[in-house]
């Protein structure tokens, strides 16, 4: 104990290599899960913020004898301000949606995990207790993968909303002009455009889920930095252990990002063809 | 056809910040068929208000547009058999080709792709049949070889002249411009200006907000003067150019002629 970091000590850990092996494997494994449902969560967030559900507007439309004042005034002009206009606006999905987003980024991923696990599921579930591969404990890999996705989905959407709003307005108006659809146009003229963006991105976001599955290791998830903490209750080791988990972390997200700043650059240079 | 009333505007107002600014306060003007209508007036005046209005990229605040005989601006309208229908935009929206100051071609499809898009997916023609249309217009404005090209790599005025028939592909009833040559070098200029001149002359009804006074005078069917969101003076461009009456009309010709 309170020993300095020595070449003997890491001689030390050879032993526990296998738990090294299999925490990387529970930490890509997480993240690679947790990327694809916070994917697809993300997906239903942008498009819940991005909708056009506005029951009020709806009812003018509809009945516009009866409702048309959510749209227009007494002498039937277009509202721009005031309490009625804002509410004839009123998107309950996307409310919700945003509402969802902006908790989940004004709160911390470690409480998020700790309200995930012992507020829903070892509250609400009874996980079955089996092991994958026969070391990933499901009823710990499984909230954890579901915590960092809830987390993950709402950084998701901001990245898919944004990379579609990042497309000039006068693309919209061109398609349009020529009889597409909103959802026509979504496909054909935004998308295509918006995913050069968004791809990269969302591949980053990829990079920092590695990262902040760290944190799973509080409610018992084995990945890299549990096994950090089960080798030093072992071995009363903790600075060699910590540093050959650095080296796993920096191996795994190093490479990658600068992969992705390549491939980034490569599509971008498509672009000015 | 010229005397048939294809477009009626009555009243149109587009207020922002509750009324402060009125792009368009109180529009009135039928546009006919075969009517090449150009928009001149002082920046600011509401032109381009005004023409986006016309196939509601903006929703007008209040006025109708009678499109073909159905009121755009409202949620429903009556059908032949005088039933209440919904208003499809879209569907008025094929009928009314735009065409932008920056062109706004789609950059990551060829030309061909560019012009074959809408009919294909929109009108649900062949791809054959559209790809033949859209050569057969490609070399109308002596573009046939650059049906593979991508956006960037043509000139503004080719780019202006691509986005014009890309819009003729649906066979539209109206084309809007707005401005169409201002984001062009000078020699471009002419080049863009002579296929909107072939067009007038095939008929095409247009409405065109320009500041080249020269096509205007000598294109232009009708001349609208525009100022502070209202339609001042509106004539012959013999009338407007030789004969203005409006105060504000003789001070901006003064100044651009
Ligand atoms: N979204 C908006 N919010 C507030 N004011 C606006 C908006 N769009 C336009 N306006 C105002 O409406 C008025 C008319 O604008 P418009 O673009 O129609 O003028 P224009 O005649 O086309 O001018 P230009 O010759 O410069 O193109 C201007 O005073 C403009 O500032
Ligand atoms: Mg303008």
């Amino acid at each position: 104990m309170g020993t300095f970091i020595q070449w003997k000590n890491f001689e030390a850990l050879v032993p526990y290599a296998t738990m090294f092996k299999e925490g990387l494997i529970v930490t890509v494994l997480m993240a690679l899960l947790t990327v694809l449902l916070g994917f697809v969560l993300g997906l239903v967030l942008s498009v819940m913020r991005m909708s056009n559900f506005r029951p009020f507007l709806w009812l003018a439309h509809a009945f516009p004898g009866v409702f048309g004042f959510f749209e227009r005034d007494k002498s039937g002009l277009l509202r721009d301000s005031g309490f009625l206009f804002h509410l004839g606006r009123f998107n309950p999905l996307s409310f919700l949606a945003t509402a969802y987003v902006e908790i989940i980024r004004s709160t911390p991923v470690l409480v998020q995990v700790m309200v995930i696990y012992f507020g829903v599921f070892s509250q609400l579930f009874d996980l079955p207790n089996f092991k994958i591969f026969g070391f990933i404990a499901f009823d710990r890999f499984f909230p954890g993968v579901m915590a960092l996705a809830m987390n993950s989905g709402a950084y998701l959407c901001e990245i898919i909303r944004s990379g579609l709003q990042s497309i000039d307005g006068g693309q919209t108006e061109a398609a349009r002009s020529l009889g597409l659809s909103q959802l026509q146009n979504l496909r054909f003229i935004i998308l295509p455009q918006a995913i050069k963006n968004i791809l990269p991105a969302i591949a980053n976001e990829f990079v920092t889920i590695i990262k902040e599955s760290a944190v799973t290791y509080t409610i018992g998830v084995q990945d890299i930095m549990a096994m950090v903490q089960a080798i030093k209750s072992a071995t009363y080791l903790i600075m060699e252990p910590l540093l050959v988990a650095t080296g796993l972390y920096f191996c795994l997200c190093f490479p990658l990002s600068k992969l992705i700043a390549y491939i980034e650059r490569r599509m971008s240079r498509g672009d000015r063809r | 056809m010229i005397g048939d009333k294809l477009i009626q505007v009555r009243d149109l107002k587009k207020y922002y910040n509750r009324g402060a600014i009125k792009a368009l306060d109180g529009v009135t003007v039928d546009i006919d068929r075969g009517d090449v209508m150009v928009v001149i007036g002082p920046s600011g005046s509401g032109k381009s208000t005004f023409l986006r209005s016309l196939n509601l990229l903006e929703m007008p605040t209040g006025g109708s547009i009678i499109f073909d005989g159905v009121d755009i601006t409202k949620p429903k309208t009556k059908n032949a058999e005088g039933k209440l229908v919904k208003v499809d935009i879209d569907q008025h929206r094929q009928k009314m080709g735009m065409v932008f100051q920056h062109f706004n071609l789609f950059p990551h499809m060829t030309i061909m792709d560019n012009m074959t898009l809408a009919p294909i997916q929109v009108k649900h023609m062949n791809r054959a049949e559209a790809e033949k249309k859209a050569q057969g217009l490609l070399e109308r404005v002596g573009l046939g070889d650059r049906a593979g090209a991508y956006p960037i790599q043509l000139s503004g005025g080719q780019k202006q002249r691509i986005a014009i028939v890309r819009a003729l592909m649906m066979e539209p009833e109206v084309m809007l411009f707005d401005e169409p040559t201002s984001a062009l070098d000078p020699e471009m200029v002419g080049e863009v200006l002579e296929v909107m001149k072939e067009l007038a002359q095939e008929g095409m009804t247009m409405v065109v907000v320009t500041h080249e006074m020269g096509f205007a005078r000598e294109v232009g069917s009708r001349v609208l003067f525009m100022a502070d969101g209202k339609l001042l003076e509106q004539g012959s461009p013999a009338d407007i150019f030789g004969n203005p009456q409006n105060p504000r009309l003789q001070d901006f010709l003064s100044k651009v002629l």
